[in-house]
């Protein structure tokens, strides 16, 4: 197991940098406000951008942090129970799930959206982690059939988004823009979807142990008496809330699952114990970052944050494929 | 005995198999929005006239179902080549990222250059299926891979790739043509659309076939193929122009259609067996079955809109997926 020295340090290394990268982001958009202006609000000396900052960005920003968080950690569970640095909520199949009840309800009740969307996406990742975990039960616990038949049932899910989309066309805008994952328009009210994960990241930071023992392999952990079985749909489950949450509020963005371990790990080694919370602070702080460009890069046009996740994401994930290659 | 018997159960195969087809496309070339007689079908092609069915059929229904067998059994080819040359059952040109490549290729080629004509945008396909089958070719090679690592590294690529098109799509507004064929339809194809397919698939079919025998050994391990004096690099980078002349061409006249390259390679293996004379040409026909009936069965999915193909091959190629899947150990052979 790869450990390195000073994880406490890089963690509050990693905390300032969200500060600040909150700062920037708090200031950045189609009203541009300076980092100082922004402070002097914040602290009530100053009502110049008073509405703007509390009523959109501060909710915004906040969401993003929790978002990200929330997806890191949630890809992190996912590698460790698969052992297969791959794996993550998009890659197998749960977040597909998620847009796929998502474009139904958006689709057919395009008057209930902003009320059922996150409900139904919530639901969407449910069904498919509990089709997941039908489909591989007979076979045990073997991991790699989990990740295949993820991969195989978000090709189905895939065929009914695009049924859905082609057999409506006339929202086909909206439910575009929501697959790609954007935090536009996002605020105070979707924060209540976030709770779940306010409560489970903790929890899950405080009981790392399991994930840690799970890593030592199957037949160490039963001899260290785990219930490997309970112990991996446990997880399994936290890590479905935590996507069907995130998606139920910034719809499917991807890549931050994926990288965001592979960062922690390279930071603080393999123990979940510095591994979560580290994973945890890049996913916010790449959530954060690929919000902050979207919206400031060309203003008032927002990009989605989903297509900045895959710009920053892709080419760091194609050199992960290489040095994956190269250890063979 | 045994051998002239499978023999015998091959050619009674391929018979009913191309039985299968021709009815098919019969069956396709009747069915649609009028409905013509079987009769008046075998009329209109034999003895063509000024008719109305004569029109509908010669340049709606024909070229169509022509498209749809020879896409099918490209798509198929191009599948079965892939298996062959990474050792791994779940290749295709769907898991290799070699259509969702093509995909973006295209929708950024009509988005830059809408003027152009789909003779062209076949060299962007090229082009695209090129860079997503590399990207996931160069991570599978040698077969050392396993099957779940393939399968994750396929859809991430995949993910990555569609993430763009989706993109490049929401930041153009006028969206949903693209979309009706981002999910693989061959509705309203005619005759130019035949022609710019037709070399391409037709070159790509006839060197696959050729390659047959090389295929074969090259299953054997690269070893063996080496002492048996096949040069193995240059039969990967054959197969793999192949493999994107087939599907490249395909995607860009039809779009992404997936699942026929996963499925029809494992069906054709358990007709006739592992050698790649016969899965080759097996694969092609099966492939082009399928298809024909798949845009059959699209055309009553939501009747009477027409849905796109793309969606009735998921819908039979997902499960099938799920049923390699599930057969866990058993395709690591």
């Amino acid at each position: 197991m790869n450990v390195k020295k000073h994880p406490y340090s890089i963690l509050s290394v990693l905390l300032l940098i969200l500060v600040m990268m909150a700062f920037i982001s708090l200031g950045v958009g189609a009203v541009y406000t300076s980092p100082v202006e922004v402070f002097t609000n914040l602290i009530g000396k100053s009502q110049s951008n008073h509405f703007i900052l509390f009523n959109y960005r501060i909710p915004r920003m906040l969401l993003a942090v929790i978002v990200g968080a929330s997806l890191a950690v949630s890809g992190a569970i996912l590698q460790g129970i698969l052992k297969n640095p791959l794996a993550s909520p998009d890659v197998i199949g749960v977040t597909k799930g998620s847009g796929l009840f998502a474009v139904a309800v958006l689709i057919i009740f395009p008057g209930a959206s902003m009320v059922a969307l996150p409900f139904s996406a919530f639901l969407g990742a449910a069904v498919i982690a509990i089709a997941l975990m039908l489909f591989s039960y007979t076979q045990g616990t073997k991991t790699h059939s989990l990740a295949l038949i993820g991969v195989a049932l978000g090709a189905i899910c895939q065929a009914g988004i695009q049924y859905f989309m082609i057999k409506f066309p006339d929202n086909v805008n909206t439910t575009l823009l929501w697959l790609t994952g954007s935090l536009w328009g996002r605020g105070w009210n979707e924060m209540w979807f976030l709770i779940p994960c306010l409560v489970l990241i903790p929890l899950i930071i405080i009981f790392t142990s399991k994930l840690d023992i799970l890593n030592l392999g199957d037949e160490m952990a039963v001899g260290l008496g785990e219930r490997i079985k309970y112990v991996r749909y446990t997880l399994l489950s936290i890590s479905v809330i935590l996507t069907g949450a995130s998606v139920a509020v910034v719809g499917s963005i991807g890549f931050i699952g994926l990288i965001s371990p592979h960062v922690g790990r390279r930071l603080v080694g393999s123990r979940s114990k510095f591994l979560l919370p580290v994973s945890a602070l890049i996913g916010a702080l790449f959530l954060l970052l690929a919000d902050t460009v979207g919206r400031g890069i060309v203003p008032p046009i927002e990009i989605p944050a989903g297509i900045v996740t895959a710009i920053i994401g892709a080419p760091y994930f194609l050199y992960l494929l290489r040095r994956e290659q190269k250890n063979k | 005995m045994n051998i002239k018997k499978q023999r015998t159960s091959r050619y009674i195969i391929g018979f009913i198999g191309v039985f299968l087809l021709i009815a098919g496309i019969f069956i396709h070339v009747s069915v649609g929005s009028s409905s013509i007689s079987i009769t008046d079908v075998i009329r209109a092609l034999f003895h063509p006239d000024n008719s109305k069915q004569t029109t509908i059929i010669q340049t709606l229904r024909l070229p169509r179902a022509v498209l749809a067998a020879l896409i099918g059994a490209s798509l198929a080819v191009a599948g079965a080549l892939m298996q062959a040359i990474t050792r791994n059952s779940l290749a295709s040109p769907q898991v290799f990222g070699v259509n969702a490549g093509a995909s973006l290729a295209i929708v950024v080629a009509t988005i830059l250059f809408p003027e152009l004509h789909s003779k062209t945008t076949v060299y962007f396909a090229f082009l695209g299926s090129a860079l997503g089958g590399i990207t996931v070719y160069l991570f599978a090679a040698g077969g050392k891979v396993t099957h779940i690592k393939l399968a994750l590294a396929g859809m991430a690529v995949h993910l990555f790739l569609s993430s763009f098109t989706q993109g490049v799509i929401v930041l153009n507004e006028d969206a949903t043509d693209v979309l009706y064929w981002l999910v693989g339809s061959i509705n309203g194809k005619n005759w130019s659309h035949v022609l710019v397919l037709l070399p391409w698939s037709v070159f790509g079919l006839l060197a696959a076939f050729i390659m047959g025998r090389s295929i074969s050994i090259l299953v054997l391990g690269e070893n063996m193929a080496t002492g048996l004096g096949e040069k193995v690099q240059w039969i990967r980078l054959v197969a793999g122009v192949i493999v994107i002349i087939l599907a490249g061409s395909s995607v860009a006249v039809a779009g992404p259609i997936g699942f026929i390259g996963l499925m029809i390679p494992h069906i054709a293996r358990k007709l006739v067996g592992g050698d790649y004379q016969r899965i080759l040409p097996f694969s092609a026909l099966l492939g082009g079955i399928l298809l024909v009936y798949a845009d059959i069965l699209s055309r009553f999915i939501a009747y009477p809109f027409e849905s796109p193909v793309g969606i009735v091959t998921a819908l039979i190629g997902a499960p099938f997926f799920l049923y390699l899947a599930r057969k866990g150990r058993k395709i690591k052979q």
